[in-house]
């Protein structure tokens, strides 16, 4: 599904991802576990299209086609999510708004009809009512007020509406109390742990995949992936520190 | 054509007064249809072609036409004092349907006085709607008696020319007066406004969205006295600026001595399309009375590039996103429209203008 060959990338100037490779299948969960500055953050940007990210070696392919060809929506139609670690506040834009006008624009370029109002809000309320959020949070302005642990609920709410093919997760257990931890870790079981999808969680700590059990675990340090392996590898982390496994 | 006011006067520097002087000598031409920009809301409709009343295109009601000296001394006021115009007159607890008025300008120069006087506790509400070409002239006086209320609606949606609008306003006790301007047009435009809280608890809500682009110039250049106790005052003004297009906003709020428990609140905004155009705020503050608030903010600002993303990373494409944000922007001030029929025309214009410059 996704095949990521010796990928380099700065921003600045500042080259911080170097020679990176990791291939996805359908069906499965990778972990990308690491510490800070090495570069986590970054791979989910420019997977994700992100503007200032400049790949300047490799090659990234999802589903056949060159990603880093693609634009950021074209991206996102083909069946890519990222999920921000500070999913922004947009004043003035409803999340209904968002998440409609984002459902049909993908469907619009996949040449499906874009759903009516009706439609919109029945799929909306039922993604909604998955993670615990109530309609009301969905009629306010995008993530405007809402704590750490409501934005990254939202964030899991979108994924439902949007029913990607690959998520790409950041740190989307930064900011939960153990309750939201598992409402999300539960909603992310139920809306990817399928066979024809893959996921990449993007995590410091071990703590979300209790919830969301790996199929692989890496270790992301100084912009390459040092190790992998199975789960068993995030608990040997979390034991022993990134310092003793990445050496 | 009366003598201008020129750029070297602090009032007038940002006005295109090279776009009035042009659009006031260009020839005269055909009338546009007015049919399109009538909404659906019951009440009198009236046209005016060139400043002239288009009898056979209107149904006055409750609306005068007759000429109107008014008293005044703004340069371009006093121009339209003296011509037919037109006039509101509504006696105490009147409550009337809204008026329509569509300006139609062919071209040339055309000055038209308007009176609105609403006596105690009387309602009235009117949208404007200007189009075609032209220098279009108007000098609007208010007098709003205790509990008095008036909602205006004014959109400038002129192809071409220039469009300039005075008001001067008295509003008396727990009267308010509420008025929104959205610029939409390829016109150039100045909106100039003296309005004073005359009675006690009066209040005001004036501001609107200006949509500028190409090498065009709009301005707003406002000003609230508050001259008696307890009144509240809003001005909340978006610009918008494309190419090399310049947008202005100038608001003034003055607090005179013993106007104690005034509330004034002045929002000033731009929104640069591109980093050729300009945004010029001035906001203004003169206080006299020390038990007062007054709260303003003035930025100027690109969109939000983290925004932007997101939306981008949901599949909505680069115009669209922008367009979403930008008509998130203007919304703070077409928000500020009470009726809903009113309120998604504007919302309407301005979208139109955003797809046409996005």
């Amino acid at each position: 599904m996704l095949n990521i060959e010796n990928l380099h990338a700065e921003i600045d100037g500042k080259e911080i991802l170097k020679g990176l490779s990791l291939s996805v299948n359908a069906g499965e969960v990778h972990a990308i576990m690491g510490p800070n500055g090495a570069g986590k953050s970054t791979l989910g940007y420019v997977l994700g299209g992100r503007p200032g990210y400049e790949v300047t070696q490799g090659s990234v392919t999802f589903a056949g086609e060159d990603l880093l060809e693609m634009d950021a929506d074209a991206r996102a139609a083909a069946g890519l999510f990222l999920g921000f670690q500070y999913p922004v506040e947009i004043p003035g834009v409803s999340n209904v708004q968002f998440l409609r006008e984002s459902l049909n624009s993908q469907r619009r370029a996949r040449d499906e009809k874009p759903l009516s109002g009706a439609e919109f809000l029945k799929l909306a309320r039922a993604q909604a009512d998955g993670l615990g959020m109530d309609m009301d949070m969905l009629k306010r302005p995008v993530n405007v007020g809402f704590s750490g642990g409501e934005k990254k609920r939202n964030e899991m709410v979108q994924m439902g509406i949007l029913d990607p093919k690959l998520a790409i997760l950041d740190e989307t257990d930064s900011g939960l109390d153990i309750d939201a931890l598992r409402v999300v870790g539960d909603g992310i079981n139920r809306i990817m742990r399928r066979p024809d999808k893959g996921v990449i969680l993007i995590t410091h700590y071990q703590r979300l995949l209790d919830y969301v059990q790996p199929d692989f675990v890496h270790v992301l340090a100084d912009g390459r992936i040092v190790r992998s392996g199975g789960k068993e590898l995030a608990h040997e982390l979390e034991r022993e520190g990134y310092g003793a496994v990445a050496a | 054509m009366a003598t201008l006011p020129t750029n070297a006067q602090e009032a007038w520097r940002w006005t295109d007064l090279a776009a009035l002087t042009s659009a006031a000598a260009s020839p005269r031409g055909d009338a546009p249809a007015a049919e399109s920009y009538w909404l659906g809301i019951p009440g009198p409709r009236i046209v005016f072609v060139d400043g002239v009343y288009a009898l056979e295109h209107s149904t006055p009601g409750h609306v005068a036409l007759s000429p109107l000296t008014l008293d005044t001394a703004h340069p371009l006021g006093a121009q339209a004092s003296g011509a037919a115009g037109w006039s509101i007159d509504l006696s105490a607890a009147e409550i009337v349907d809204p008026v329509q008025i569509v300006h139609l300008a062919t071209g040339a120069e055309s000055h038209l006085p308007a009176r609105l006087t609403l006596d105690e506790d009387a309602v009235a509400q009117v949208v404007e709607t200007y189009v075609g070409t032209g220098w279009t002239n108007r000098l609007t006086q208010i007098d709003l008696e205790r509990g008095a209320r008036l909602m205006r609606s004014v959109r400038l949606l002129q192809s071409d020319g220039f469009v300039s609008i005075r008001d001067e306003a008295v509003v008396g006790e727990a009267a308010s007066l509420i008025t929104q301007f959205l610029g939409a047009g390829g016109m150039g435009s100045r909106i100039d406004a003296m309005l004073t809280l005359d009675g006690d608890s009066a209040f005001v809500d004036y501001g609107g969205a200006l949509l500028t682009r190409e090498q065009q110039r709009q301005e707003c250049a406002v000003a609230v006295r508050h001259a008696a106790l307890n009144g509240s005052s809003r001005q909340t003004w978006r610009a918008v600026a494309a190419d090399r297009s310049q947008a202005s906003l100038a608001a003034r709020v003055e607090v005179a001595r013993g106007a104690q428990k005034t509330d004034g609140e002045q929002s000033l905004r731009g929104l640069l399309l591109q980093r050729t155009a300009t945004v010029n705020l001035k906001p203004e503050l003169e206080i006299f009375a020390d038990d007062v608030k007054c709260a303003h903010g003035a930025t100027v600002g690109e969109l939000d590039a983290r925004a932007l993303f997101y939306l981008r990373s949901r599949g909505v494409s680069e115009a669209r996103a922008k367009a979403l944000l930008t008509k998130a922007f203007v919304s703070d001030a077409l928000d500020r429209i009470g009726d809903d029929t009113v309120r998604e025309a504007f919302a309407a214009d301005a979208d139109t203008w955003l797809e046409a410059s996005l």
